[in-house]
């Protein structure tokens, strides 16, 4: 969950290369949450953020799962809830592959102390504690929805840059780039012909892992209640679901709770299957040991 | 990473350099957060949405005087850093006590909760690990693995929700909220110890849950590279019995990862209490954290950040010191 992953050092087991049912699967996970993202005002009837009938009604025909307590549509939530899910996905994914980029893998082709420095700053942000730390810095941004996907992408900085500089320091030494290089390549030409190529499959595995991860922080933080209170996002809704004193003693729990947590749950696994089946096929090590 | 050049003595001065370096910047960054928001701090809690609305002028340059806002940086840095050496980490706003007493307070809560599900999930990881790599490969090795990776993505707090659900709503076995039963003076302490234990399972399942994979993968893997050695061939030739070579031989040879793992766990598994502890209401540090932001509760909030963020260090750093002592092979 945070950039302190304890398994990530530690050897996994050996699955089997190729994943075809887990890419399905993810595949299949995002393509329903991007359709329902994409649709959102068309498949729900009223509108997620205003009142649009009494508070705490059960599902009924007009409110299929309800409504809440100043008596928005619940199910506009969860539809909306996908909107608001993807949006930080590739918000904080996306900037967390180019400040990668810019601290991993600019840094390595330059050398000197440039790059020196960036792997002290690397190691250095690695070491932090990040959900305590977007946490506070989130609870002290005030109402902010965008500052908490920016903070959750910068977070992701550190993680996958340590990933492509050592993907580009390695690649570096290979034979087929020292010796384009020999033959008179400039740089342009290697990054082009040579580093992208390499490079490319990790940062889409980057992306992906990240926007996994960047979808259970956002929920968890809202859930803590930090962020814009009147937005739309499935953490918000379970922290006002989890606010209400009675949630627990009618059958409110299964229409409130349950649908957005499992939100939450096929946003993170979608995304986290897709990383995982490309995985083989993108990296490197993969490749070499299969 | 790579500093196999460098000597024992090096290393460990360079670990003991960062842990310093880490520690100052997250006091630095304590200090400088709500200074370098936009507005000042009293801008937030004089908001007229928040709880602790000020009125008027007055009390609001009563406040800038007692925080010393008005004071320049340098001097207000000073003064914070006294204040830390002391253990002075300010007065809450929304309860006007000290809050370093207010973490006291509930500190011990949140060390049985981490304490607790750290135990329970290195001792069920270490032994299905072992059984697991034992039978590599077999259809219970498989699924149950895909069961505890795919268990791991469910967020802590719907998973709380959930057995919350069914255990306390449904089934009516376990208590709803809390730590223990409020107004339970005349119980004995049996009684009250059997009390705390009931309000502790629910939490520590999903503490643990979420631990627990890391842990029986890191045994696993331990054992699978164990079980071609010589050792266990021998052990077989001389007729040993079966549970004897898998626990007491590779068992013990395969347990010297999940040590330093455990260690860091101990940094990773404090994250997860803060939203644990919200779902079930638990009166630990992440209860604090969490109230603090609802209330706009700046010092306790920063005063709950600074006590995690260093335990979370400082148990990363014990975890790289501790492999390094353990296994000669990593320093």
């Amino acid at each position: 969950m945070t950039a302190v992953e304890p398994t990530a050092a530690t050897p996994s087991p050996r699955l089997r290369p190729e994943r075809p049912a887990m890419l399905w699967a993810g595949t299949a996970l995002l393509s329903l949450l991007t359709l329902l993202a994409v649709l959102a005002p068309l498949i729900a009837a009223h509108s997620p953020s205003a009142v649009s009938g009494q508070a705490l009604q059960p599902p009924s025909a007009s409110h299929w799962l309800g409504t809440d307590v100043p008596g928005r549509d619940l199910f506009a939530q969860l539809v909306h809830g996908a909107r608001a899910s993807l949006t930080v996905a590739v918000v904080a994914g996306l900037l967390a592959v180019i400040g990668a980029v810019f601290l991993g893998v600019l840094p390595a082709l330059l050398g000197g102390w440039v790059d020196a420095l960036a792997v002290r700053a690397v190691v250095f942000v690695l070491a932090l504690p990040g959900l305590p730390l977007l946490i506070v810095a989130g609870a002290l941004a005030g109402d902010s929805r965008l500052a908490v996907i920016l903070l959750i992408g910068l977070l992701g900085v550190a993680p996958n840059a340590r990933i492509l500089r050592s993907q580009t320091v390695s690649l570096r030494q290979r034979g087929f780039i020292v010796s384009a290089r020999g033959f008179g390549g400039g740089p342009l030409y290697v990054v082009r012909r040579h580093l992208l190529p390499g490079l490319g499959p990790l940062v889409v595995i980057g992306f992906v892992n990240w926007a996994g991860v960047a979808i259970g922080l956002e929920a968890g933080l809202s859930f803590l209640g930090i962020g814009d209170p009147g937005g739309v996002s499935w953490g918000l809704t379970l922290n006002r679901a989890l606010g209400e004193p009675g949630i627990y003693f009618s059958d409110m729990w299964t229409w409130w709770v349950l649908p957005a947590g499992l939100g939450i749950t096929a946003a993170v696994v979608g995304f986290t299957f897709v990383g995982v089946a490309l995985e083989p096929r993108f990296n490197p090590r993969w490749l070499r040991s299969s | 990473m790579a500093r196999d050049t460098r000597g024992r003595t090096g290393g460990w001065l360079l670990g003991l350099g960062g842990y310093a370096a880490t520690i100052a910047c997250l006091v630095s960054v304590n200090f400088l957060l709500p200074r370098l928001m936009p507005g000042d701090p009293i801008d937030a809690l004089a908001a007229q949405s928040s709880s602790t609305f000020l009125y008027g002028e007055e009390s609001r340059a009563a406040l800038v005087e007692y925080y010393g806002l008005g004071d320049p940086m340098g001097e207000q840095f000073i003064d914070y850093l006294e204040g830390l050496l002391r253990g002075d980490l300010g007065r809450s706003i929304a309860t006007n006590t000290s809050v370093s007493s207010e973490i006291w307070r509930r500190l011990p809560w949140t060390l049985l909760l981490i304490g607790t599900s750290l135990a329970v999930s290195t001792a069920v990881g270490i032994v299905a690990g072992v059984h697991l790599g034992w039978r590599r490969g077999k259809a219970v090795d498989r699924r149950l693995l895909a069961v505890l990776l795919a268990v791991r993505e469910i967020p802590s707090f719907l998973l709380g929700s959930l057995l919350l659900f069914l255990f306390a709503v449904k089934l009516r076995w376990l208590p709803l909220f809390g730590a223990k039963t409020p107004f339970l003076t005349s119980a004995s302490l049996v009684e009250r110890a059997i009390d705390i234990g009931r309000h502790l399972i629910l939490p520590v399942s999903v503490l643990s849950v979420g631990l627990v994979a890391g842990t029986l993968l890191v045994m696993r893997a331990g054992m699978v590279s164990e079980l071609g050695s010589d050792y266990l061939l021998l052990g077989r030739a001389k007729g040993l019995p079966e549970r004897r070579l898998k626990y007491r031989y590779a068992g013990r040879n395969a347990l010297l990862p999940v040590v330093s793992l455990t260690a860091l766990q101990l940094g990773f598994v404090v994250t997860g209490d803060v939203l644990v502890e919200r779902v079930f209401a638990y009166p630990g540090l992440g209860s604090l954290l969490f109230e603090a932001i609802g209330s706009r509760d700046y010092p306790a909030l920063q005063g709950g950040f600074l006590v995690v963020s260093v335990s979370v260090v400082t148990c990363n750093a014990l975890a790289d010191v501790l492999s390094r002592r353990l296994d000669p092979r990593t320093s």
